[in-house]
């Protein structure tokens, strides 16, 4: 089973933005500041968009070599959440299941 | 001598204009998509995080050492013991379904998603406007959906006269792989697969094919239409198949819609009787909610139980007035469902709604408490709307709402947007 941290703290985040041909600029989250160190990430695995009520937000599948990261954007209040970290490394032994960490 | 009533028609000459396109390994691809962790890795994907779940999709990885749709937690561990289980996240699955369906439009009016991962395209008409060939247009939206999801994203495209060979054009060369059956070549194709590779014949159809001597797809394409209906499929459906092997169009049929309902597998092996009520209520919420959802409304009810000895009860009931308020259906549930035996504890419970007619949601009752209820359930509506799905919600069904999670359908997106504003 894959071993997901679930974390759901805000987080801060330093991002770039590039010109998207025409489109909304596309965002790239570049490093966040987490547990005491930077995280640099290095690939955007996927963007899409979900919903809460009313509120749209951007949830960034990121990598950093090391781990999966989930990051929500949000459009609104213009904050990022650390939703979840995912490490298949850990993954292989027990535990199995999902358990929440706190920061 | 032939009997009168057989057909005989050739192989559909026609130059091929149905496109059928396939996400194979959709969620798996999606997934392996989105963390790049997972990319070349075997992945199952999962509906609960739990060791009774089984797998709803696996990564060609896994499909590779074995795992396949279906089965269950512990089968695939043994079988792929690296293989990593993820839950499945269907935003994240709608998200690509709709850039998959922008971009199907963008070439045809005629577009037919047959489940969240697969559609098809008709080009029929389409030919002042797409002057390329078809097989141009695959690779160019194999391309885009690279583009536009992602670079691990891949599609299998079949190009055919009619649906069902355009679908098995899409499994020839999985994955990412392109194929066009015509008149020219449709022996050819045949020559190479098995019965069981046709979609729509399983181990009974081939059975039935094999008790009338038909044991290869050329045999079954060579099989007069009048053995076909009279001996192996004993009814229309033979003369069906005759067609649709031969690239005739017989699939372009819309279904309507018959009834709504949702199943859950219970949580708990001795479920208590408050447990098993709020599970049904819960059930019963979002059935409501998926009516509304359509602009419909119900007139029947039909509620079942599975038991853990195996023994199953269901009772049903057509009411004369209709109904599509959480609280009515609730009620008129609990009136069938308070009736079951209670000899063993209940293992799946399950409900649908049926009898079913466009809404009545703006006709004004004559009965005050009816209004006031419709008000009320327009009221619940509107603020669930504006601050998230079960933000106001039944308090029995309230500890069911973190375990009976909506998962993705397969085989319709009717209620896609529903499902993923609950998510």
């Amino acid at each position: 089973m894959d071993q997901v941290n679930v974390v759901n703290k805000d987080v801060n985040i330093v991002a770039y933005y590039f010109h998207n041909k025409g489109r909304r600029l596309r965002c790239f989250p570049k490093s966040m500041e987490w547990a005491g160190r930077r995280v640099n990430f290095t690939e955007t695995g996927m963007v899409h968009p979900t919903r809460k009520g009313q509120r749209m937000l951007h949830v960034f599948d990121m990598t950093d070599g090391n781990a999966d990261y989930r990051l929500e954007f949000d459009a609104q209040q213009l904050s990022w959440t650390l939703v979840s970290i995912a490490d298949i490394s850990e993954s292989q032994d027990a535990p199995r299941f999902a358990h929440t960490v706190t920061a | 001598m032939p009997h009168a009533s057989r057909i005989q028609l050739p192989p559909n000459p026609a130059e091929p204009q149905v496109m059928h396109i396939d996400l194979n390994s959709c969620f798996a691809t999606v997934e392996q998509q989105a963390r790049p962790l997972l990319r070349g890795r075997p992945v199952g994907i999962t509906n609960r995080n739990t060791e009774y779940t089984c797998v709803v999709a696996a990564s060609y990885e896994a499909k590779a050492q074995g795992v396949k749709v279906g089965m269950n937690f512990h089968d695939a561990r043994l079988l792929a013991p690296d293989i990593v289980l993820v839950e499945s996240d269907p935003p994240k699955y709608h998200h690509v379904y709709q850039i998959l369906v922008d971009i199907m439009k963008s070439y045809s009016p005629n577009v037919t998603m047959k489940s969240i991962d697969e559609g098809i395209i008709d080009f029929s008409g389409t030919g002042l406007v797409n002057k390329r060939p078809l097989a141009d247009i695959g690779y160019e939206i194999k391309a885009r959906l690279k583009e536009e999801v992602g670079s691990w994203m891949r599609c299998n495209i079949g190009i055919a006269p009619n649906r069902f060979l355009a679908k098995t054009a899409a499994g020839l060369h999985k994955p990412d792989g392109l194929d066009i059956i015509t008149a020219r070549n449709l022996q050819a194709t045949f020559s190479e697969l098995k019965l069981t590779d046709l979609t729509g014949i399983a181990e009974r159809n081939q059975a039935r094919l094999n008790a009338a001597g038909i044991y290869t797809p050329l045999q079954f394409l060579d099989a007069p239409s009048d053995i076909l209906r009279r001996r192996v499929f004993k009814s229309i459906c033979g003369d069906d198949w005759y067609k649709r092997l031969r690239g005739w169009e017989v699939d372009d049929i819309e279904f309507g819609l018959k009834t709504v309902g949702r199943q859950f597998v219970l949580d708990e092996m001795r479920p208590s009787r408050e447990l098993v009520i709020s599970r049904l209520a819960y059930l019963c919420e979002t059935t409501a909610m998926k009516l509304r959802y359509k602009g419909i409304c119900a007139r029947g009810v039909f509620v079942y139980v599975r038991y853990a000895n195996g023994d199953y009860w269901y009772d049903r009931k057509m009411f004369k007035s209709s109904f599509y308020t959480n609280t009515e259906v609730l009620r008129r549930a609990l009136l069938l469902f308070n009736n079951r035996p209670l000899e063993a504890y209940e293992r799946e419970i399950g409900i649908t709604c049926y009898g079913l007619e466009p809404s009545n949601i703006n006709q004004v009752s004559l009965l005050e408490e009816v209004n006031k209820e419709a008000w009320l359930t327009e009221a619940m509506d509107t603020i669930n709307g504006q601050f998230g799905e079960f933000t106001i919600t039944f308090a029995t069904s309230l500890s069911a709402k973190d375990t009976v999670k909506q998962k993705i359908p397969f085989g319709t997106t009717r209620y896609f947007e529903l499902l993923c504003n609950r998510a």
